[in-house]
């Protein structure tokens, strides 16, 4: 399991992340909503450990990592890429290949049918048509879909999503849809932003709502349903008049 | 006038060629210690902005700020009488453009390296690159595009700057000219002759850095 335990974070003074714990079990699909500036991307950031808790655990399976982290800790293994993550700004390598930003990190995990893997995500993520390109070259659409592939292709236990669906039309939405149960199969854990309500109710197993630097509720998809406290009653009428 | 120089150049070639040995010799010692040196000295700077970094963009600053030839002219007449010390001429101008090459090289590092978008660094982490793999497939390739055609021109000037070592007696190229031009006085004939040479160094090199400039820059900003 990859867990958070009481983490905070500031930020010049100012609280983004306030005493939060939360969980994401392997094979499960977890959504994250809330607020603009509420802190999902950075308790994101936090769980994936590229942007450290100022205090708090964070549990990845069996190891602990307590911040501030000792210098005794800093020799503990690297989290990644058990624990990977696409982030809203994709931050594809701009001198390779969107084939190579692929594959230059997955060939540190070789096994015989990567070439197979590749192909099977070239296919549900209907790229064979850029696959060749470059990331200036892609739509922003377009890159959604290497960045997540990249991330897939290194056999993650846990994968956090910033966002990755803002730019993907219907169909494609759908066939991503479709393909995250099988990521589940796999046992993979995914953590997903997202601020579709409708993407979140057909996609995950858990519902986090997060207000002012703190996980306000957490429940099933019903949850969206039935609100339980003000707060997430007021956003979900207000994404719904927006919608 | 393109025939007249050529047979200049033939029946002065020993002088030419003796010039040319000390241009080039000149040449080499600036771009071998200017780019490794600079390159040190430009990591440095990034590495440790408030020092390493400060100190560059100072000397660098001050150095943008002096002709070159100033700074030749009081390294070999001033600086010497204050030391009262004799320096030979070429080692004094090898030392004067090395060190600005140095502090234009490293400057040139320092802001490739400290506008490196750290993102990138973020992204091969949690994709599992270790630092050695991020360093060589990640930042290197990435600066070395960007600062590659900078740096090839830089190093065409810095050719072009050797001819203020003739000024301080140094026996190279444009010395040879005009030491022929004084016996025979064919001016136009002789400095062709001097052109045709180095643009036979340059043009290679400027060559090479238009094509690096357009087969490795491309426009990375995303649509």
């Amino acid at each position: 399991m990859l867990r958070a335990e009481k983490i905070s974070k500031s930020f010049g003074g100012n609280h983004v992340l306030r005493n939060v714990s939360v969980w994401l079990k392997p094979g499960t699909i977890t959504t994250l909503i809330g607020p603009s500036g509420t802190g999902k991307t950075t308790l994101l950031r936090a769980l994936a450990m590229t942007d450290l808790p100022d205090v708090g655990e964070i549990i990845v399976d069996d190891q602990k990592y307590i911040f501030p982290l000792m210098p005794e800790q800093k020799l503990l293994p690297s989290p990644w890429p058990r624990v990977t993550a696409v982030f809203q700004q994709l931050f594809l390598w701009p001198h390779l290949s969107l084939r190579e930003n692929i594959l230059l990190p997955a060939r540190n995990f070789p096994r015989a049918n990567m070439d197979a893997e590749l192909n099977e995500l070239i296919d549900v993520l209907e790229m064979k048509a850029f696959i060749d390109r470059f990331p200036n070259e892609a739509s922003l659409g377009q890159r959604q879909r290497v960045a997540l592939a990249r991330a897939l292709m290194l056999q993650p236990r846990y994968v956090l999503m910033d966002e990755v669906t803002s730019a993907l039309d219907i169909e494609q939405v759908a066939n991503i849809l479709d393909f995250l149960p099988r990521l589940r199969e796999r046992g993979i854990g995914i953590l997903l932003i997202t601020h579709a309500l409708n993407f979140a109710r057909r996609a995950a197993d858990t519902v986090l709502f997060m207000d002012h630097g703190q996980v306000v509720e957490r429940g099933t998809v019903e949850l969206l349903d039935n609100p339980q406290t003000p707060r997430l009653q007021q956003f979900l009428s207000l994404v719904k008049a927006a919608s | 006038m393109f025939a007249e120089a050529f047979e200049i150049i033939w029946q002065y070639r020993e002088g030419f060629l003796t010039g040319l040995w000390v241009t080039l010799e000149l040449s080499a010692i600036i771009w071998i210690v200017g780019i490794t040196g600079g390159t040190a000295l430009g990591w440095a700077a990034a590495r440790h902005p408030q020092n390493w970094g400060k100190f560059v963009r100072l000397v660098a600053f001050i150095l943008g700020g002096l002709p070159i030839l100033v700074l030749l002219f009081w390294l070999h007449y001033p600086a010497q009488a204050i030391f009262q010390v004799v320096i030979d001429p070429f080692i004094t101008a090898a030392f004067t453009f090395t060190l600005v090459n140095i502090f234009a090289v490293a400057s040139l590092v320092r802001e490739a390296i400290a506008d490196f978008p750290g993102e990138y660094i973020t992204a091969a982490r949690v994709c599992g690159l270790s630092a050695r793999q991020t360093l060589f497939k990640i930042q290197l390739p990435i600066i070395l595009r960007q600062i590659l055609p900078g740096l090839l021109m830089s190093q065409v000037v810095m050719l072009h700057t050797t001819l203020f070592a003739s000024l301080i007696s140094v026996e190279e190229i444009f010395r040879v000219a005009q030491r022929i031009n004084a016996s025979i006085y064919k001016p136009v004939e002789i400095y062709t002759a001097l052109g045709m040479f180095f643009l036979a160094i340059s043009l290679p090199v400027n060559g090479l850095a238009i094509y690096l400039k357009h087969k490795y820059t491309r426009n990375t900003s995303e649509r």
